[in-house]
């Protein structure tokens, strides 16, 4: 077997991820969004100081770590840096860039699923979420769902809604019911 | 998000101070701008001089307009945003709301945006994306103008028999025999009774020849039948396969029409299958279950109508369990479409990895991935047949049940009637008949248990049908398009383009190009190069502006037209399956040899072609894989230049070639050019050198126009991209030379 292990470290020479510590950065919100002061080594190589009045964030792995590899980008969305994990931010950073990134990807919580019909291809859903009754519509029900590990599933509606279901074991019987046969 | 007048309306109510004049643009938003989750019942609206922002009934801000230097849309994930600038340049978030009204919100932050800016308000944009369906108010589909709420099944089923209309005869035809055989199936139990009530059970003997009589007329009945039904099959099979070829010529129709915008939002697996699967399915029903369902009814009925004339409470007792059955696969009815959806999810699912390993099978065998493909597959299978297994057990538990509560009638039957022949009330020839006619009831009763869910497959198969029939062609020819013999200007006039309405790919561009220049079009991957020629050859139209050619809007010029003197060679070369000759004169198939062996050298073809075996006939593989990327690009050019087009548009055409070829093709190219537009796209920019100006695309925006010299002098970005090749050529010397001179 070769050794990969060696090749991505010579890989990590060429490519550095510049990493977005609690050590390096500050963070604080201005207005209504996040800047950051970020001690960053610059394209040749020195310690430089820099402040972003308003910074935006990625998620790298919007299914599998929502709240670890996150990147950080500038308004012209050029990666500034990356946050490998957020709890390690500290407290108070941690706060605030979590309430950020859940401002961005707005994913309501589905607690139960009332009814479902299906029509023509497209599936009608009534369901109950952690911000209320609501009512959506998905197209080819099999594509709209996605299996996140063994449990998680996240439902994508035709408008491009964005829901989740932590964990479908823990929904009560009828709900899961009508959803078993779509996993 | 209600209208803007329903909007307006409800502003007035709650805040007593504003005057419906007042409000200029309203927002609807349901979720709190600055909280992480939250529903809200929020309204943005742009006043006179200032935007007025309520939540859940309470003024939440207040800002004046000439604070804001910028209205901006922004997509969030699962939300979007409208946000402001202020002069200070500090952003702001107006309002967020949830996916629904995505292109709304994306417009009418736009129409904001030009009123800060001074322009006027356009509100042209609520119709064009406010196709919502006038029974539930639910917003159509993209591209879609049917609602699934309200789909009309009767609708479907008129235009159907409309299309089927030159098979109306024959289908009449079928319909009258079905009459007639569902009668005659009432004649061999009748029979039947003569037979056994006259001669097997006869006391006297029987004469011969009446008897030889009677077992000639239930052949001749049988006869009759048979040749009927013969008949009706070809004539239904014949209607059938005319009404699916008329509606596969529809969809396919359809589709080559559609633009690109339309086609790439389905994948080629699913728009074969409506070309191809979906008219089959309707095709079966036609020709087979349409043809059951008439005789099985009519045999119901006829049969039906028989038993209760003849004793009604006997046939109650037969009809009895119906209703039950029926009842109990109403109730599995959903689980069952549910298996069934799920068996054909799997299916489908290990189809998907087959074609994917198998087309991807370099891929596969260059990393040593054979063992994993292996048990990706194995797994998929198993699951698959874990599925089947469900369904058929399934089947095998409740089918048993069912068929013995159907036929439980029989029991009480032969009790009723023995007691009856006992008695003396009934003859055994008589039992024979009725007891004919019960098995013969049974059969339709079975197989309407199974009409619903063979009529929503169907239904399913004609909504998909015409939902591709009934899409909009968006880049639709104009009533009065003219064909226009183009002369080759043309001009870019504030022209702004985005593939979706939320966000503009190109911004604003205007540029003026004369007959015989040639365009070098230059930027950074992904700044809308390729959109812009896109543009040229309309295959999308621009969101604002005009693009004319010779001073003709090209909305106004017939795609027919236009198209036929363009010719392109894109990045991505497809070639047909056919020979080499037949791709090359793909756009001229009146081509002469000679023309097509010229077209070939100018491209540089011709001498690699020759070395094939059988040359000009060679037959390339499917997408042309038995060549060379090089060697497929210049069939591509030579495809291009035997069009002879006015225009002509390379994308990245020679990027696959080594240099030294693109420098023959070039100067071939040169020679060819001299008297027709050329837009160029490349990113190895001595692909450009003879180009008479260049334009550097940025961010959308035209950032540079000029020689190379005057970009070189400018130094902006054509500099700094002409410097950075240099450096990497410096790391081979051998390119240095070739670039430097080209410099």
């Amino acid at each position: 077997m070769p050794d990969t292990n060696k090749s991505t470290n010579a890989l990590k020479e060429v490519v550095a991820i510049k990493y977005i510590t609690k050590d390096n950065a500050k963070f604080k919100v201005v207005n209504d969004f996040v800047s950051m002061t970020v001690t960053l080594p610059d394209d040749d190589g020195n310690m430089t100081e820099k402040t972003y009045d308003r910074i935006f964030l990625h998620r790298a792995f919007p299914f599998d770590f929502p709240y670890a590899y996150i990147s950080v980008l500038d308004s012209d969305s050029a990666e500034i840096g990356l946050i490998e994990d957020i709890d390690a931010m500290g407290e108070e950073n941690a706060k605030l860039l979590r309430a950020e990134l859940d401002r961005k990807y707005y994913t309501p919580i589905i607690k139960q699923i009332i009814s479902t019909k299906d029509k023509f291809g497209y599936s009608y859903w009534k369901i109950l979420t952690d911000e209320g009754e609501m009512e959506i519509t998905l197209h080819d029900t099999f594509q709209s769902l996605l299996k996140v590990g063994g449990t998680r599933i996240f439902v994508n509606d035709i408008d491009g809604n964005r829901f989740e279901i932590p964990d479908i074991e823990k929904l009560d019987r009828q709900s899961y019911r009508r959803i078993e046969l779509f996993l | 998000m209600e209208n803007r007048q329903t909007l307006t309306e409800r502003l007035c109510g709650m805040d007593k101070s504003l005057k419906k004049e007042d409000i200029l643009l309203p927002i609807g938003f349901d979720l709190t701008p600055t909280a992480s989750r939250k529903k809200t019942d929020g309204i943005a609206a742009l006043l006179k001089d200032r935007i007025a922002v309520y939540e859940n009934g309470e003024k939440t801000s207040d800002i004046p307009t000439e604070s804001i230097a910028e209205i901006v849309f922004r997509k969030g994930i699962g939300c979007v945003f409208v946000e402001y600038r202020d002069k200070c340049d500090k952003w702001h978030i107006l309002c967020r709301s949830d996916m629904e009204y995505l292109d709304l919100y994306a417009a009418a932050a736009r129409e904001m945006n030009r009123y800060v800016e001074g322009k006027e308000i356009s509100y042209t944009y609520e119709k064009e994306i406010d196709r919502r369906c006038p029974k539930c108010n639910r917003q159509y589909k993209p591209g879609s103008t049917i609602c699934e709420h309200c789909v009309d099944k009767k609708s479907y089923l008129a235009r159907l028999w409309k299309i089927a209309k030159p098979y109306h005869k024959l289908i009449y035809l079928s319909v009258g025999f079905y009459f007639i055989i569902a009668a005659a199936n009432l004649v061999p139990p009748y029979i039947n009774r003569i037979l056994v009530d006259d001669y097997i059970k006869a006391e006297t003997l029987p004469k011969v020849l009446s008897y030889l009589s009677v077992i000639l007329s239930m052949l001749g009945v049988y006869i009759v039948t048979q040749l009927l039904s013969m008949i009706r099959s070809v004539f239904l099979i014949k209607a059938s396969n005319g009404i699916v070829v008329t509606l596969r010529e529809m969809v396919f129709d359809k589709i080559q029409k559609l633009s690109i915008a339309r086609i790439s939002k389905r994948t080629s697996g699913e728009l074969m299958n409506r070309v191809s699967n979906d008219t089959a399915n309707l095709s079966r029903f036609i020709s087979q279950d349409f043809g059951n369902m008439v005789e099985q009814i009519l045999i119901l009925l006829a049969v039906g109508i028989y038993l209760f004339s003849y004793d009604w409470r006997l046939a109650l007792m037969i009809i009895l369990p119906t209703p039950i059955v029926m009842y109990s696969y109403r109730l599995f009815h959903r689980f069952m479409r549910q298996i069934f959806h799920r068996q054909w999810q799997m299916e489908s699912r290990a189809n998907t990895i087959l074609h994917d390993t198998f087309s991807g099978i370099r891929v596969v065998k260059a990393f040593g991935m054979e063992k994993r493909e292996i048990k990706r597959y194995d797994e998929i299978t198993q699951v698959e047949r874990d599925t089947n297994i469900r369904a058929n057990v399934f089947f095998a538990k409740i089918q048993p049940f069912l068929d013995f509560f159907m036929g439980i009638g029989e029991y009480f039957l032969l009790y009723y009637v023995g007691n009856k022949i006992i008695g003396g009330q009934m003859t055994i020839g008589e039992m024979s008949q009725f007891s004919a006619y019960v098995s013969i009831i049974y059969g339709p009763l079975r197989w309407i248990s199974w009409l619903p869910r063979r009529l929503t497959w169907v239904m399913t198969s004609i909504v998909k049908i015409f939902d591709v029939i009934d899409e909009n062609t968006d880049v639709a020819d104009k009533e009065n398009a003219i064909d226009h013999d183009i002369d080759g200007y043309i001009s870019f006039e504030n022209v702004s383009f985005g593939y979706d309405k939320t966000s503009y790919v190109l911004k604003n561009i205007s540029l003026d190009i004369k007959p015989g220049e040639m365009i070098g079009i230059v930027g950074k991957s992904g700044v809308g190069k390729s959109t812009l020629i896109n543009l040229v050859m309309r295959m999308y139209d621009v969101s604002e502006g005009t693009i004319k050619i010779d001073g003709i809007d090209i909305r106004d010029i017939s795609q027919q037209s236009l198209r036929s003197q363009i010719g392109v060679v894109l990045q991505e070369t497809f070639l047909f399956s056919g020979t080499i000759y037949d791709n090359i004169c793909y756009a001229k198939p009146s081509a002469t040899r000679d023309e097509v062996i010229t077209a070939a050298k100018a491209a540089g073809a011709h001498s690699f072609i020759m070395k094939l075996p059988n040359a000009y006939n060679t037959k390339v593989g499917e997408r042309g894989h038995t060549l060379s990327g090089g060697e497929r690009q210049r069939i591509a050019i030579a495809r291009a230049l035997l069009h002879n087009p006015k225009i002509l548009i390379l994308d990245e055409a020679t990027a696959s070639l080594d240099t030294e070829t693109e420098k023959q093709i070039q100067d071939a190219l040169q020679k060819l050019i001299a008297d027709r537009t050329t837009l160029a796209i490349a990113h190895r920019l001595s692909t450009l050198r003879n180009a008479t100006r260049l334009i550097v695309l940025d961010k959308g925006e035209l950032a540079e126009v000029g020689t190379h010299d005057e970009l070189i002098k400018k130094q902006g970005i054509y500099y700094g991209l002409v410097m950075a090749q240099r450096q990497m050529s410096k790391m081979s010397p051998k390119n240095q030379a070739k670039q430097e001179a080209t410099a």
